[in-house]
């Protein structure tokens, strides 16, 4: 309902522009000190481990353990030996009201603190083109309940699990999971199982009605169901390519 | 405690105004004080339902906007002592109405009335959202026919998710009841409407009552009364029962309260429904 403009609007109204929330990896080089000659000799000796990781990567000065550096001219300077290393240095994040100034000057952009990734994963990826996007951690299965009838207009989503409705779905209303879909009650609307792809999920209910009957992208329609379908008490499966409805009585 | 109710259908034609009026006349016979505001911004008709359109001098939005104060918009109904009627604007329309000018105007009311009956415009948009928002208990008026029950069960949707009760999430719900207008026992029972028992199997919310579809409905709109106050006629009958109901009484549901020297089966069969 919400979801943007249609396509006719789109090429109905030509922007000269469009603005996007946008959200990039950088990394983050922290300072535990002035930028000294054992510095860069660390940076170098890191540098040569991963060749290509770092190479262009964009990249942000972290100021949080470096007090003394508030000079524009040594953060130029710094700036300007760790892009002659071609890492693109494009800002400080950490530091205090008179760093943020002299980055500033330096042609810097200061930014609030960041999350950081955990070290491993990032040296582990040795791929120019990957830059250090933390793989997500394994989502625990999440089932969802509901014990209020799903109303027209209304959808419900289990994005991670089962989904259990004790009540009916009316005509108009959709529920959706990427496991199974237990309904005690009737069924009027359209109720979509496995919708990550998963063949093996099912959808059980009470009394048959529904719009639309789908598993793992594959549907029925009421007008396809045919006289003879169970109506009482039914499972709705996937056999092969074949989405079976059968009573469970 | 007084308490705000929203008179809702979704769609339209179902008798929403019809209900606002005749709930709030009998509620003001049975003694509270109440008030029955339009929402229906641009498309005013509650006043001449009521009785009262060459009264309004200044409005609702008259009211939320700061030109009047809701004294002077308020207007008291010459039939019965406890019925007042806030009229809405014809010129204006739903844009005109805000969320905190609407909570003003009801926390004021609050202070003043026993009952304040909103009666929503069609729709689910923005005039419907705020008749709704800060709503206390809701009639939904629904027909017995299918675009209407659906039209219903959205709207108990809303009811549920878009309202000041549902967003504290502190479980407290709007308490919605169902009222069945232009109900016909003959027409019901041959199949050609749905059965009061499809309806609520649907909605799945309490029945508050069943207005038979009545003659007398269309002649009290055109007289600019509520047809609550004629008592003779079976669909005030229902509305006084509903009134009942609604304000907690056990009052046995009738799907036919007028009909009159009845046979003795059908004494014994009309009470089923």
């Amino acid at each position: 309902m919400q979801s943007g403009k249609s396509a006719a609007e789109v090429v109905a109204t030509v922007k000269p522009f469009q603005i996007r929330g946008r959200s990039f990896t950088a990394v983050a080089l922290h300072l535990t000190g002035r930028p000294d000659r054992a510095f860069f000799q660390a940076l170098e000796a890191r540098l040569n481990q991963t060749p290509l990781f770092f190479e262009n990567a964009p990249l942000v000065i972290d100021l949080e353990l470096a007090d003394g550096l508030d000079s524009a001219e040594e953060l130029m300077r710094l700036t300007a030996e760790l892009r002659r290393r071609k890492l693109s240095v494009f800002g400080i994040q950490s530091g205090t009201p008179a760093q943020a100034r002299a980055a500033n000057e330096a042609g810097l952009i200061s930014l609030p603190a960041g999350r950081d990734v955990a070290l491993e994963r990032v040296t582990r990826q040795g791929s120019r083109s990957v830059p250090a996007t933390p793989a997500p951690a394994p989502k625990e299965p999440a089932n969802r309940m509901v014990t209020q009838p799903v109303r027209s207009g209304q959808t419900v989503f289990a994005d991670r699990g089962d989904l259990v409705i004790v009540g009916s779905v009316s005509s108009g209303a959709e529920v959706i999971a990427a496991g199974n879909i237990h309904i005690y009650g009737r069924l009027r609307g359209r109720a979509l199982a496995g919708v990550n792809g998963d063949t093996s999920a099912r959808i059980f209910c009470h009394a048959l009605d529904a719009e639309l009957l789908a598993i793992a992208g594959l549907y029925r329609t009421s007008e396809n169901l045919g006289a003879d379908t169970p109506r009482q008490y039914v499972q709705v499966y996937l056999q092969g390519e074949v989405l079976r409805i059968e009573s469970l009585k | 405690m007084s308490k705000v109710i929203v008179v809702t259908s979704g769609k339209g034609g179902v008798g929403k105004t019809t209900s606002s009026a005749a709930i709030g006349a009998g509620l003001a016979m049975r003694g509270h004080k109440t008030v029955v505001i339009d929402f229906d911004v641009g498309l005013r008709n509650l006043d001449m339902i009521m009785g009262c359109e060459r009264r309004v001098v200044f409005d609702f939005i008259n009211v939320i906007q700061g030109d009047a104060k809701l004294k002077q918009a308020l207007i008291k109904d010459r039939r019965l002592e406890n019925l007042f009627i806030l009229p809405t604007s014809q010129t204006r329309d739903k844009d005109a109405l805000t969320k905190e000018g609407v909570k003003a105007v009801l926390d004021e009311l609050r202070e003043e009335f026993d009952y304040i009956v909103c009666d929503s415009p069609a729709g689910i948009e923005r005039g419907a959202h705020l008749a709704m928002y800060y709503a206390d208990e809701a009639v939904v008026v629904t027909n017995p026919e299918v675009s209407s029950v659906r039209d219903s069960d959205r709207v108990l949707g809303l009811l549920n998710s878009k309202t000041a009760l549902a967003e504290k999430g502190d479980g407290s719900a709007v308490k919605a009841q169902l009222l069945l207008t232009r109900f016909d026992q003959n027409r019901s029972a041959n199949g050609e409407m749905m059965s009061v028992d499809d309806v609520l199997e649907i909605l799945a919310i309490p029945l508050l009552g069943i207005i038979p579809e009545s003659t007398s409905v269309l002649k009290a709109s055109n007289e600019g009364t509520p047809v609550s106050l004629d008592e003779k006629s079976p669909a005030g009958k229902a509305y006084l029962d509903a009134v009942g109901r609604l304000v907690g009484e056990q009052i046995e549901m009738r799907a036919n309260p007028g009909e009159q020297r009845r046979g003795f089966f059908q004494r014994l069969l009309g009470r089923t429904a």
